[in-house]
């Protein structure tokens, strides 16, 4: 809100970092960065990077929390103390408000799409850490949360992707940096890619109701972008480790 | 509608440079993957482990309703729909995708190395790296001595000096419970607690099921050998090795001693070939290579081989590591 | 949090049985909302708002401080909305829960983020004296839908709240008790008010979900509208999956409703506005 300074879009229409309105920031994506977490990765949209573990399905940690139909997930989300740049501008602690929000966002926006009924009387524990923060720490989140049970082989119906789309003026801009972020209406989208529903959907500024349905079209366009792109990776990654796996099978085989 | 478009990836990750960075293409590449999978059902399909066609949660497998869905897939509308991230597998009409890493998931007959995490009422809790934890009942082991008889009272009241929390044992796969805990038993004197050697966690889809889990590299390699359990559940015991009349109750089995908590005599020798062997292992598994008793006696001979060149008991360093796994498993992971 | 015992399964597929044919278990139709109530109170500031079965009660009260340094034009808006045992046995005090998280953060995000108060016409002198206005928010009873319950009784209390006026003259504050001069009321901008939907499994969405409706219901979305048709938030958590066309369809759904809330609520106050004597002879 103060940073009034910041022009949004110039008379090029390129964006502060020279973007135009619907690209994306450059993204890259690492599956099992984590050697003793079931599932794991790092995933880096712009200068926001966030690290997810997934442990589990495992023995639930308190037998209270069990279901005995289904499998429990509990999320906690972390920031280092960097992340902000700055010396730790903005503090936050393990209790704060916000980041509850973002694990309860995060948790509810898996647990439909984790096929949670396969795994009974456990407990699926995902841990996300924020570890440098420049803009759209959740929808980077629920990306990193997707690629990390991917990467622990639990099932799940479809990919998670999410993305930010602001406002500015009449032009939406996607992916929002920080600065962007604080100056703009902003709405954060996350879509199953393949129906194109949408299972999350946040903002938390005015908007007219007219824009409102543009904006969230975009996201989920830009959501099935995002997942050929994780795809993509995983399959790469995935054809190693199958490769790997056939290391002299052969020769197991003919014994 | 809209065209949305993505800066190439500038990542250091070197599985992602070798990749077009263009969308279009790799939109069009997964769907006429998709497309040469429905064609490829009707003739010969998941034929070759090399052909293996790799899928990815929510993506179709055959819109045919012909098929039965299996582990790693469900069912939209007609389509069967892959969950998981692996390969996919079919046996007649039944289609499973096989997930490349996942929790292990257990059979019975299944050998399982497993540490104590609770002692309970006439049984024991036991963390098998499953979804839940496993048990072990009082009357599923043997007993000291090898008696064979009813386990009575104090049997009970003793189980803490059998098997206490933290021990670390190997076990068969028994049975289920009604909600999927795996129930073990130790009822073989090849099975039993643990010591002389040091556990590795690897991924359990490392570990193929095999006739015997129980592997002996013979001296040289250390004054007794060493002693390997591969665990199907990922779990892997080495340890200072003892002949085989030792392990299955031939002459000179301590039966009064299966459940000591104290470590033999090892020479400084026979922990360098554990440790050596230890090394090995781990790096086999951290390349993705399944572990079997021939790679592993391998990967220790061409140790040997190197004689001054290598340190043949320390730890590998990487370059050695690397040349190893090149000359042994024919992987190159220098690059 | 204690966790509360699940409902029957069977009053799950009755309730699930009466949706489908379009019909609530306690006779409202799907996007129908149960009748609000307003209680004024005996000062200002103070409202109970009754959404059926559900109370809370809001409570404005104001005081003198200084500003912060860099936004020395601008007063404070406190909210407190602790959700106490009273409510209902399933929360605690002193511990919060994720759900009771989410309610305290959607009433902040859709009352102080949307700039629903002109904070800067709460400043007496610059960098010097400012008003502080504290909402306090109490649960009564939680028979579902608290969040919808709650922004309209802040929203009330805020509307009926007046605050002393003061007069400056030079450096010099003076407060006019409201037995001098009339108290004035908070200057305004818009109205936010919050409607919660809940969804279930290829049913059409409800509007205003009781407590079991809302404890069998597979996702639930909260939107905060004003009259000006602007979505001030827009809070989907995860749950079902919606098409884009869906969220769209209870968007417009709420415009209009929120619309007629706005107008019950102006007309609530102004009743009670008949009623009471404010003016100072």
């Amino acid at each position: 809100m103060s940073s009034s300074r910041l022009e949004i879009l110039n008379d090029g229409g390129l964006r502060h970092d020279a973007r135009r309105p619907y690209e994306l920031r450059s993204t890259s994506f690492a599956l099992s960065t984590q050697s003793n977490a079931e599932g794991s990765s790092t995933v880096t949209q712009g200068l926001t990077t966030i690290a997810v573990s997934v442990y589990g399905p495992r023995e639930p940690r308190s037998r209270a929390n069990a279901s005995h139909d289904r499998a429990v997930i509990s999320v906690e989300v972390g920031v280092v103390p960097w992340a902000q740049g700055g010396g730790g501008g903005m503090k936050r602690t393990r209790g704060d408000k916000r980041l509850q929000e973002i694990g309860a966002a995060i948790r509810q926006t898996f647990e439909p799409v984790i096929m949670t009924h396969l795994y009974p009387r456990s407990e699926i524990a995902i841990h996300v850490q924020v570890l440098s923060a420049d803009g759209g720490i959740l929808p980077t989140s629920i990306n990193a949360t997707t690629l990390a049970l991917i990467s622990a082989g639990i099932s799940l119906t479809d990919y998670v992707t999410s993305i930010s789309i602001g406002l500015h003026l009449t032009q939406p801009l996607l992916d929002l940096s920080q600065p962007e972020e604080s100056d703009l209406p902003s709405l954060v989208v996350a879509s199953l890619p393949s129906s194109g529903k949408i299972t999350l959907a946040q903002m938390e500024t005015r908007l007219h109701v007219d824009r409102f349905q543009e904006m969230m079209d975009l996201g989920v366009e830009a959501c099935k972008v995002l997942k050929d792109e994780m795809e993509g990776v995983v399959k790469e990654k995935t054809r190693k480790i199958v490769e790997r796996m056939d290391v002299r099978g052969v020769a197991v085989e003919e014994q | 509608m809209f065209s949305v478009s993505t800066v190439p990836p500038t990542s250091t990750q070197t599985f992602v440079d070798d990749f077009p960075s263009s969308t279009s293409h790799r939109k069009h590449q997964s769907e006429s993957d998709a497309m040469a999978m429905d064609v490829d059902m009707d003739d010969e399909f998941g034929a070759g482990p090399s052909k293996r066609a790799i899928v990815t949660p929510g993506e179709v497998i055959t819109s045919s309703k012909e098929y039965m869905r299996g582990h790693g897939t469900y069912v939209e509308e007609t389509s069967v729909v892959s969950s998981v991230t692996g390969t996919i597998e079919r046996v007649n009409k039944l289609i499973s995708v096989k997930p490349v890493r996942s929790k292990y998931v257990p059979e019975v007959g299944d050998l399982v190395i497993g540490r104590i995490v609770e002692v309970g009422p006439q049984r024991w809790r036991v963390d098998a790296n499953g979804r839940q934890d496993a048990v072990l009942m009082l009357s599923s082991v043997n007993l000291p001595g090898g008696v064979q008889r009813r386990k009575i009272e104090s049997d009970a009241l003793k189980m803490r000096e059998f098997l206490a929390e933290g021990d670390l044992l190997v076990a068969e796969v028994q049975a289920f419970f009604g909600d999927g805990a795996m129930s073990l038993h130790t009822r073989s004197l090849k099975y039993g607690k643990l010591r002389n050697g040091q556990l590795l966690v690897v991924p359990p889809q490392l570990i193929r099921r095999l006739k015997s889990h129980f592997h002996h590299i013979p001296p040289p390699c250390g004054p007794t050998g060493v002693d390997i359990i591969l665990g199907l559940n990922g779990y892997v015991w080495v340890s200072a090795g003892t002949t085989q009349e030792k392990r299955e109750g031939g002459d000179g089995f301590d039966a009064e001693g299966v459940y000591s908590d104290k470590n033999d005599d090892i020479t400084p020798e026979g922990r360098q070939a554990v440790s050596l062997i230890s090394n090995i292992i781990k790096l086999v598994a951290s390349e993705g290579i399944p572990l079997t008793e021939t790679l592993i006696g391998e990967a220790y001979n061409w140790v040997q081989q190197q004689g001054h060149g290598v340190e043949a008991h320390g730890p590998l360093d990487t370059r050695d590591g690397e040349r190893m796994l090149a000359e042994v498993a024919g992987v190159d992971i220098s690059a | 949090m204690v966790r509360e015992v699940d409902p029957p399964s069977i009053q799950k597929e009755f309730l699930l049985q009466a949706l489908a044919e379009g019909k609530r278990l306690d006779g409202r139709i799907t996007l129908e909302q149960r009748e609000v109530n307003f209680v004024f109170g005996e000062e200002l500031g103070c409202v109970e708002c009754r959404l059926g079965k559900t109370a809370v009660l809001a409570q404005v009260s104001a005081s003198i401080v200084k500003p912060r340094d860099d936004r020395p034009y601008e007063g404070f808006l406190l909210i407190n909305s602790e959700i106490g045992p009273m409510a209902s046995s399933v929360y605690e005090s002193g511990r919060s829960s994720d759900d009771e998280i989410l309610i305290t953060r959607l009433l902040e995000k859709s009352i102080r983020r949307t700039e629903a108060i002109d904070r800067e016409a709460l400043c007496i002198l610059a960098g010097e004296k400012v008003w502080q206005l504290r909402l306090t928010l109490h649960f009564l009873s939680d028979s579902g839908n608290l969040l919808d319950c709650a922004s309209l009784a802040a929203m009330a209390a805020l509307k009926h709240f007046r605050k002393p006026e003061v007069e400056v003259i030079g450096d010099e504050v003076i407060i006019h008790s409201p037995d001098e001069r009339a108290p004035v009321p908070l200057a305004i901008h818009h109205t936010p008010l919050c409607l919660t939907f809940a969804y279930y499994e290829n049913l059409p969405p409800i509007l205003d979900p009781t407590h079991l409706e809302s404890t069998l219901c597979s996702g639930t979305l909260t939107l905060t509208l004003n009259a000006q048709r602007e979505i001030c938030v827009l809070s989907k958590a995860g749950g079902t999956p919606l098409a884009a066309s869906e969220i769209m369809g209870v968007v417009n759904v709420g415009v209009d409703r929120v619309r007629e809330m706005v107008k019950h609520l102006e007309e609530a106050l102004e009743r009670d506005r008949e009623g009471r004597v404010v003016e100072v002879r």
